[in-house]
């Protein structure tokens, strides 16, 4: 391994500094100082802490630098001119920046909901940016992340399952000792999840999740340590010393962050384990490799002939040498595994395709960030155009102001810039409130565990946030400014003096304006409802898609006994013998198991249909190992054949289960049953029975060749799964049901259950996750579209008061008036819905990759958004029509 | 006489104590240390910045092996003759000053 610092300082703070010290010859010197200190910081409080510090540092020093060299050079040269003029542009500043903020403090009201509006769309933007930042924006947190790459075992026609992408322990070692692009190469077992570990000693023994990481992986990701060591290349091998290193989160909630653990010695699975480490804060394995789940430690899991032999088991990791591209270490790769299959023919497995680690990580998840930054870019626009608007409706009321201003000899210009800063004030204003709103999102998604999202836990508000909240806001400062003081000042400051009238921006060309910008806003809302629309369709067709079984009324386990058995037959023998015993529960209706239930792990494999030629075009199995009553207590209906029973153990011919269309595509319209499958341990398993479809990768995605084996014939699986159906609540039949359980064995750990429900739940989390933020910034975009709306039109009502009172006064009915203002509300409205509807086809095709079960023009959800636009519309139109029909005509001809 | 503020006295002290280690983060360590002086890092830099344009100290990048620093070079400080008579002027106008002074100071103490 290259390099022996592992933390790097934030980039951009080093950017700073380089700018700031840029004509200093000793600036060198200076980013050493601050790197060396970084370092320091970093072993003894975490890299997140030492970032903090360097950026307050690199700030500090930049600002400092600017001030002293601003006040030597004034101290130096006093007479120069080019400072005279420096001085008085930065007395005119100082004016300007009063004068705005009398201006705010003049109106209150106004300077606070305009704040308000601005909060919304920053808050909006920064929170989105916070959530986005960790998986794309930002490097990942390792050492040189551009470096590391995810070695996956080409996938296999089926592509979906785990065994599919990971590759034999053989593969790592082979690729360790032949391939040079590499710097180093290393890997994790993805199916950790299937050894539970038993923590026993005070207390009620507790189930621990342990990820098998060979000796050399935090080394290979540039990961130090929090406290303690790494792994020992002797700690790696088969049977060599037991040693675990805790997760942060692990380490915090069982032992009180207390670092005197390292050395001392924890009994799991009634073996002595000695900590020898704690991983740092920002490396929750967990979190970047398998979201959702929970990892308590890491253990070594030695790359050896005895792991090799369990097939596919691990996920590899590479480190490239500076020099090495990922297409060339994918043509070395090729050639090594050409190499090998030449040596050894009857070699299987041997595959590797290379990529980038982040780009493995956030892949999956960059269409829905896309669309979550480009929803709060639409909000952020929205805002703009509201403020916007806002400012040219005061504009009248403030139009004598400017006109004195201008008559003691303010220019445009001056009166312009004057506008911008209050409106920048009041964008800061709201950029505070908005960290409020970010702050409150954030918490929200950073706590969350429901949701499958890679690295969420390092989601936070940090200075970055800040910075971009900051600058957002500057910007919206200034572009719901450029409007308004384009128009500043207009006309002649003597006409508006002499007229007690409104002004001239109250004109036609004025309303035009402000109509035009209600009728974008809306447009744009539009956008984003629609989009939202799109996604709450699919959202509604996931959860409507048949799944193959009822998760209602279910209670899981992961059931691990810890008595000692002699062979897996007799272990299996012990658990139907639970199964019996739970099942006479009054309350409980059935009782099943399998190795790994729906919507969680998964496996595959190979296998040959007895009596065919070999075929390509088959893609593995996914193989269940279920126990007679499972069908029956996940309501799995029998389509045809029969059941599996007891009677199918052991001795007895080996017999399967297939799911429908698996069957189909096997069989090819011959009749399934009585078919036979060639399986690994070279068995012939006849097909008994056809049951339905069951979801088991996730509801998006095809069932695929299900076999579901009868576990006394193929005990082949590390753990099981108890499926338990009950009338019972849920908190009742857990207590039952580990009462039984721990009746049969006082051992085994019992409190952590699952319902089905919460696990289908867990499968949609990304997508309800991203349809909340959206559907937030939807209800956001239609209030502030209502209150445009609204704005535009009570003002264009009071302004045409007289003429509205003449023609009242000529005899005009409530409803004509009614009708004509409603007839403007909803033209405004209607072409504002025609627009955004042409905008939404075209971002509706950006959308694509997230719908499911619904079209991206899909026509229910473009009537019926731009229906509630309108309705909404119509709403906010109906008040300033109410106050037309008021309006009487004397008084409003002697007010004109 | 030679216009010297404390601090930059403290500082050329400073480096002429560190023998073989003159660099700016030492003589910040140690006037934290030993003198009680807690400086900013910004406030070091401007003290060295003005001892040079005022010609008592001089500096050259020195390239550095310690692998914390990520490749960046030190500052290796020197004291300038100028630099030099600086402080002994100051030393004996103190000298002077505090043989007056200490029988008073002792006594209050």
């Amino acid at each position: 391994m290259r390099g022996e610092v592992p933390y790097t300082p934030p980039r951009l703070a080093v950017a700073l500094l380089k700018w700031a010290f840029a004509k200093d010859p000793a600036l060198p010197a200076i980013l050493g100082d601050l790197h060396e200190d970084f370092v320091h910081r970093s072993y003894r409080h975490g890299a997140p802490t030492a970032r903090r510090w360097f950026w307050r540092e690199a700030v500090g020093l930049s600002a400092g630098r600017w001030i002293y060299f601003t006040r030597r050079t004034r101290e130096r040269f006093p007479d120069r001119r080019k400072n005279m003029n420096a001085s008085a542009r930065f007395q005119s500043f100082l004016q300007d920046a009063s004068y705005a903020l009398r201006s705010i403090r003049r109106s209150p009201g106004f300077s606070l909901f305009t704040a308000l509006v601005v909060a919304l769309g920053v808050g909006a933007a920064t929170a989105v940016f916070s959530v986005v930042k960790p998986l794309i924006l930002a490097p990942l947190p390792f050492q040189e992340p551009q470096e590391l790459v995810w070695i996956a075992n080409v996938p296999s026609a089926g592509g979906t399952s785990l065994s599919g992408v990971t590759s034999r322990s053989s593969n790592l070692r082979d690729f360790r000792e032949r391939a040079t692009s590499f710097d180093g190469l290393t890997g994790y077992n993805a199916f950790f999840d299937q050894d539970a570990f038993i923590l026993s000693g005070d207390g009620e023994p507790e189930r621990l999740v342990g990820a098998g990481v060979a000796d050399d992986f935090l080394d290979v990701l540039g990961v130090q340590p929090l406290h303690g060591r790494d792994f020992t290349e002797e700690e790696g091998l088969w049977g060599g010393p037991p040693v675990i290193i805790l997760t942060h989160g692990f380490w915090r909630s069982h032992y009180d962050a207390d670092p005197g653990i390292v050395g001392q010695t924890l009994t799991i699975d009634d073996r002595a384990r000695e900590v020898v480490g704690v991983l740092p804060p920002e490396f929750g394995f967990a979190s970047f490799f398998t979201p959702g789940q929970q990892v308590d430690f890491l253990l070594p899991f030695p790359i050896s002939d005895e792991t090799d032999r369990s097939g596919n088991t691990l996920v590899m990791i590479g480190r490239l040498k500076p020099d090495a591209s990922p297409e060339r270490a994918q043509a070395e790769l090729d050639a090594i595994i050409a190499g090998l299959q030449e040596e050894q023919p009857d070699r299987w497995g041997l595959a590797a395709r290379i990529t980038p680690l982040q780009e493995k990580l956030a892949g999956p998840f960059k269409p829905a960030f896309l669309l979550l930054a480009a929803a709060a870019g639409t909000l952020l626009l929205i805002v703009c155009v509201n403020v916007s608007n806002l400012l040219l409706a005061r504009a009248p009321g403030r139009a004598r102001e400017v006109a004195v201003r201008k008559a003691f000899g303010a220019s445009r210009t001056r009166l312009a810039r004057q506008l911008v800063m209050e409106m920048t004030g009041v964008a800061l204003v709201g950029a505070l409130l908005g960290g409020g709103v970010a702050w409150g999102v954030i918490r929200l998604v950073a706590n969350t565990t429901a949701v499958k999202v890679p690295l969420l836990d390092q989601v936070g508000m940090d200075l970055s946030a800040f910075l971009f909240g900051t600058l957002t806001a500057l910007l919206t400062g200034f572009l719901v400014s450029i409007i308004p003081a384009l128009h500043v000042g207009e006309g002649t400051e003597a006409a508006v003096l002499r007229s007690e009238s409104r002004g001239s921006t109250g004109g036609r060309g004025g309303r035009r304006l402000r109509e035009g910008l209600v009728v974008a806003e809306v447009a744009l809302a539009c956008v984003l409802l629609v989009m939202g629309g799109l996604l709450a369709r699919s959202f509604r067709a996931v959860l409507d898609v048949n799944l193959g079984f009822t998760p209602g009324n279910t209670v899981a386990w992961q059931v691990r006994p810890t008595l000692d058995f002699e062979n897996r037959q007799e272990l299996g023998m012990f658990i139907l013998g639970a199964v019996d015993r739970i099942e006479q529960i009054p309350g409980i209706d059935a009782v099943g198991l399998i190795d790994a239930l729906p919507l969680g792990r998964n496996r595959s494999w190979g296998f040959r249909v007895v009596g065919q030629p070999d075929r390509d075009d088959l893609p593995s199995l996914f193989p269940h190992l279920v126990s007679p009553g499972y069908l029956e207590a996940m309501q799995i209906h029998l389509i045809e054949g029969r059941q599996l029973t007891r009677d199918d153990q052991g001795e007895a011919p080996p017999v399967v289960l297939m799911n429908e269309s698996g069957a189909r595509r096997v069989f090819q319209g011959e009749a399934p049953l009585g078919g036979r499958l060639l399986l690994w341990d070279g068995r012939e398993y006849e097909v008994v029975g056809i049951v339905e479809d069951v979801k088991h990768l996730s509801p998006e995605i095809d069932s695929g060749i299900q076999v579901y084996f009868p576990y006394l014939q193929m005990p082949n699986a590390s753990s099981l799964d108890m499926v338990v159906r009950s009338r019972l609540p849920t908190d009742q039949a857990v207590a039952v049901v580990s009462e039984a359980l721990r009746e049969l064995d006082p051992g085994m750990p019992t409190r952590e259950f699952f319902t089905l429900d919460a696990k289908v739940d867990q499968s949609v989390s990304a997508r309800r996750f991203t349809l909340w933020i959206l559907s937030g910034y939807g209800a956001a975009a239609l209030l502030l579209a209502a209150l445009g709306i609204y704005g535009v039109l009570a003002q264009s009502v009071a302004e045409r008061a007289p003429e509205i009172g003449i023609r009242r006064a000529l005899g005009a009915s409530s409803s004509d008036v009614v009708g004509s203002v409603m007839g403007r509300t909803l033209l405004l409205a209607g072409f504002g819905v025609l627009s955004g509807g042409l905008a939404s086809l075209w971002a509706g095709t950006l959308l694509a990759s997230l719908l499911f079960g619904v079209g991206a023009t899909d026509p229910l959800t473009y009537v019926g958004m731009g229906g509630i636009l309108l309705a909404v519309a119509a709403l906010a139109g109906f008040i300033p029509a109410v106050r037309a029909v008021r309006v009487r005509g004397a008084s409003a001809l002697q007010s004109g | 006489m030679t216009r010297l503020g404390q601090l930059e006295f403290l500082v050329l002290l400073s480096v002429l104590r560190q023998d073989e280690e003159p660099y700016a983060s030492r003589v910040r360590q140690d006037l934290q240390e030993n003198a009680g002086r807690t400086l900013t890092r910004g406030a070091l830099y401007r003290t060295l910045d003005r001892l040079t344009e005022k010609g008592y100290l001089s500096w050259e990048l020195e390239p550095s092996q310690v692998p914390e620093r990520g490749g960046h070079p030190m500052r290796r400080l020197f004291l300038t003759e100028n630099g030099r008579e600086a402080v002994r002027e100051t030393r004996d106008v103190l000298d002077v000053f505090l043989e007056g002074a200490t029988p008073l100071l002792d006594d209050l103490g």
